[in-house]
This record gives C-alpha cells, sequence and structure tokens, in this order.
C-alpha cells in the first residue's frame, strides 16, 4: 500500500481503496477506508500521488494533540546505568499526498485504527495526547500494516537507580517515520530521573527503507528541537 | 600652554548670558548619551519582549520608553543652557496635574494592560468569561482587550475592567471535565446502566482515557435512580463532547433496556375503616 503511485493508478489492499479517476485535467479522488468514504475534485495534469504513514495525531481533528503516549501492557523495569533494546508497537495513520516538482499537498488522512486520546500529566500543565497500548517485544513483531508499525527503542538508564517505566511519550513533531512493507520508527530514550526521561527519533534512513513525507515540513515548519522531555512521570 | 588657556577661553566665553560653549558642549552630550541610552534600551526590550507581547503593543512600550529616557535626558541637560528648571517645574507640576486627572482612566488602563501582558491570564483564542461578558479573545491591546461574544458580538474591555474583573479561562488548562445527571428508572440495573455509559464512552475518541471517567449512582431521588456522569475532555473540545455525548447515553440506555422515567407520583387510595 504505502509508496508513489501514478495519477491513474487504483490502490487496493486489506478493505482499503484509493483511486483517481478521470482522463480530463479535473479527476476525481476517492477513497475508502472501512465504513469511511471521501471524494474531491483534483485538478492536476502531472505529478504523483504518495501513500504514506504519518504522525498519529491527525485525527479525528488537527491540533487536539501533538504527542503519543505508548502505554506498556506491563510495566518495564531497568537497572541503573544499562543500556537496552526494545520494540513496541505504534499506532499509524495513513495520509495521501498529492506532488509535483514545486510542491507537496496533503490531501487526505485516515486511520485503520481506535482513535483515544489522553492526559499526560496534571489538567494544570499536562499535555494531550494521542493514547495507544502496547507489549514490549524483544524482536520485530508482526503488525497489521495499515494499522500499526513497529518502533525500534533504544532505551539507557543514565539515573543511579533502578527505575519503572509504564508509559513513553514522544512528540510528533521529532518523529521521522520510514517505511517499506510496515511503518518503523527508531526512538532513544534516556531515563534521567525516577520520574523523567527524554526521547528523541533517528533521523537515519534504515537500509532498504523509504522516509515518509513529513507532514510538519510539507507544511513548510522547520525543525528545531529534536527532543521531548517526559517530566510528569515514567 | 598658551593652547590650553586658548580652549578654556573659548569654551568659557558666554555665547548667551550665563551660558558657556561648554555648558552647550555638555548639554549636547546629555542629550547624545540619552539618546544612546535610549536606543539600547529600546533594543533590549524588543529582545525581551518580541516573543512574549503583540507587535502593535511591543511598539507603543518601546515608544514610551524611548521617549521618556530622551525626556529625562533633556530635563537633566536643559540647566546647562540657562533654562530654570524650578520655573519648568512649575510649570509642569501644574499641567501635570491637570494632564494627569485628565489622563487617569487612560493611565490606568494602559498600566492595567501591561500587567495583563505581564501575568498572562488570557491569551489571544481562549475562551473566556470576564465579568458578565464570554467569548473568545481575539486581541490584547495597550489599552483595551477585544472579545468576539459566543454568539457572535464585538466587544471591548478597557483593560482597567479586564484587570479588576473575575477572569474565567476556559482553555488556560489542557483538560476539562463536565458532568450529566442520567436517572434511570427504579426497576432497571444501575450496574447494568454504568457498564453500558462506560463501553460509550471508552468509545469516543475525545473522551480522555486518564483522567478516566467516573460513572456512580448519586442519588435515590423521588421518581428515579440518578447516575452522575462525570467526564474529561481536552479543553478544546470539551463543548462539541458535551452536546454530542447525552442523547448518545439515552439511546444506549434504551437500546440495552434501561428506562428513563419521567417523573411519577404512586397515589396509595385509602381504605374505610
Amino acid at each position: 500500500m504505502f509508496g508513489k503511485y501514478g495519477l491513474n493508478e487504483e490502490i487496493k489492499e486489506d478493505g482499503v481503496e484509493i483511486k483517481i479517476e478521470g482522463k480530463e485535467k479535473i479527476k476525481r479522488y476517492y477513497r475508502k477506508a472501512g465504513g469511511d468514504e471521501i471524494e474531491k475534485i483534483v485538478s492536476a495534469e502531472s505529478g504523483n500521488l504518495y501513500v504514506v504513514p504519518v504522525e498519529p495525531v491527525n485525527l479525528p481533528k488537527l491540533g487536539v494533540a501533538e504527542h503519543l503516549m505508548i502505554e506498556f501492557e506491563k510495566p518495564y523495569i531497568i537497572e541503573p546505568s544499562i543500556e537496552d533494546t526494545f520494540y513496541l508497537k505504534f499506532p499509524i495513520e495513513v495520509g495521501v499526498f498529492l506532488v509535483d516538482r514545486k510542491d507537496v499537498e496533503r490531501i487526505d488522512i485516515f486511520t485503520m485504527t481506535k482513535q483515544k486520546y489522553t492526559l499526560y500529566g496534571s489538567p494544570e500543565q499536562g499535555i494531550i495526547c494521542r493514547w495507544w497500548k502496547s507489549d514490549i517485544y524483544r524482536d520485530k513483531p508482526e503488525v497489521e500494516k495499515l494499522h500499526e508499525g513497529i518502533m525500534r527503542v533504544d532505551i539507557k538508564n543514565s539515573y543511579r537507580e533502578w527505575v519503572e517505566v509504564k508509559k513513553m511519550v514522544f512528540r510528533a513533531f521529532d518523529m521521522k517515520i520510514f517505511y517499506n512493507g510496515h511503518a518503523y520508527m527508531h526512538a532513544y530514550v534516556n531515563i534521567l530521573k525516577k520520574t523523567m526521561a527524554e526521547t528523541a527519533f533517528n533521523s537515519r534512513k534504515p537500509k532498504n527503507m523509504e522516509a515518509s513525507i513529513d507532514i510538519y515540513e510539507a507544511k513548510g515548519i522547520k525543525k528545531l528541537e529534536k527532543k521531548f522531555v517526559m517530566e510528569w512521570g515514567l | 600652554m598658551n593652547l590650553e588657556a586658548e580652549i578654556s577661553k573659548m569654551l568659557n566665553h558666554e555665547v548667551m548670558k550665563g551660558v558657556t560653549l561648554l555648558d552647550i558642549f555638555i548639554f549636547a552630550v546629555i542629550i547624545v548619551v540619552a539618546v544612546i541610552i535610549a536606543k539600547i534600551v529600546r533594543l533590549n526590550i524588543r529582545r525581551a519582549l518580541k516573543e512574549k507581547v503583540p507587535k502593535t503593543t511591543l511598539v507603543a512600550i518601546e515608544k514610551l520608553v524611548y521617549y521618556t529616557i530622551i525626556v529625562i535626558g533633556f530635563i537633566v541637560a536643559i540647566p546647562y543652557i540657562g533654562f530654570s528648571l524650578s520655573g519648568l517645574l512649575v510649570a509642569g507640576g501644574i499641567a501635570g496635574i491637570v494632564i494627569g486627572l485628565a489622563t487617569q482612566t487612560v493611565v490606568s488602563n494602559l498600566i492595567s494592560g501591561l500587567f495583563l501582558m505581564a501575568e498572562k491570564p488570557i491569551q489571544i483564542g481562549d475562551g473566556v468569561s470576564i465579568g458578565d461578558v464570554g467569548g473568545v479573545v481575539k486581541d490584547i491591546r495597550v489599552l483595551s482587550t477585544t472579545i468576539r461574544t459566543w454568539d457572535g458580538i464585538y466587544v471591548r474591555l478597557p483593560n482597567e475592567k479586564v484587570f479588576t474583573s473575575n477572569i474565567y479561562n476556559y482553555n488556560a488548562h489542557a483538560a476539562r471535565r463536565f458532568e450529566y445527571k442520567v436517572g434511570i428508572a427504579y426497576k432497571s440495573d444501575a450496574d447494568k446502566a454504568i457498564e453500558v455509559i462506560k463501553n460509550l464512552l471508552e468509545e469516543h475518541p475525545l473522551i480522555l482515557k486518564n483522567p478516566a471517567p467516573q460513572i456512580f449512582v448519586e442519588e435515590l431521588a423521588d421518581s428515579s435512580v440518578n447516575l452522575l456522569v462525570k467526564i474529561w475532555a481536552p479543553s478544546s473540545e470539551w463543548y462539541g463532547v458535551k452536546t454530542e455525548m447525552l442523547w448518545k447515553i439515552k439511546v444506549a440506555l434504551e437500546k440495552a433496556g434501561i428506562e428513563i422515567p419521567f417523573p411519577q407520583l404512586v397515589i396509595w387510595k385509602g381504605e374505610e375503616a
């Protein structure tokens, strides 16, 4: 499903149907995902259609949250001053973009996953996050490609005591999503205190994978800060 | 020695009555120094407040501080060119009282505006209630704050009123809670009703996972068992969620066979002794 398509190609996979119809300049964009359908009129002669995984914070409404919280099925306890690697599943939203030489335009975003939001921190100071629950996997887990992606987490406990981690919060702004068959991210987590950690992402493209279209960069927003500090508990 | 004497003579040469060339030079130096200080202060104010206050307000603050410093420099320098400060002060004092009385409200609004910008109880785009006015903050200026009321009316509030009123800011925190009271029939199963509502709320993306919704029997009322449903939602979305969910709760309860009763009164007809 993920990748680059011509303007007259029809894509059908796992209950999702995407197509742009019409030989003239005025075309019809149609997408069906689950029970959700959408149609738009597109005026285009050239360019390509990209269907890629995007940061999972755009639905049901953009601007509600800018962070993703992944809660663990079981708490994870890490020894002082060690590093570890594991995998999580994260929810994905699928972005459909029209791309030509000059510009990238997002024309549609949909998701096949259940959406739920939560509060990280207190109502006074906290932030709204997209919520997701995942097991911790030692090896890359199997995922439903249009529902979830795989996140590699390199975790380091820089604190002098054992630390229990029940959740991780990532800023969508920092995310760097890649794909081949499935979506993939590589996160770094550095535990600073019992209740505080830094989360960041590796932006280097893994072998045999393509970089997804970054929604923020497509909107012309320059990324400066690269780390998010979880300061209201782990 | 001759050169020094010449310079000294030149500097002490009276250009006007009681005003030497040296006095004029000192006057000029004080004015130049005041302008330089004013420019440095203006630059620092611009750097410090650039991200914190709106551009129009920043320009007003910059100008106020800039000209205040220059006026202070001018007051310090003016005695050197033969003007008596005492006369100026008397005239300035009287003028000050008159201007002060005339501009009391303006100054009060200005000071309140500066405090509002520093304290930031409201920001542009926030949903607020200030005194008896409720709406969305459209602009915060030095003298006034403009609100678009919930029904779309433009209201300009003087900053003094904003500063001295009770302010309710609905967007200051990330999340807020709202609640419904739902009455079910005495014969209905309250545990089942709670389960039905809980499942319904779980399905809604914008009803927060944490803090979790609370649903419990609050009251055994005259005609119904009243359940209280407390829901947390993002502050920016709570109103939409609130308007959506009550009817959905009613439909879900009815679908599960739980009755929502009308007010009722049971009358016992007495028997004759």
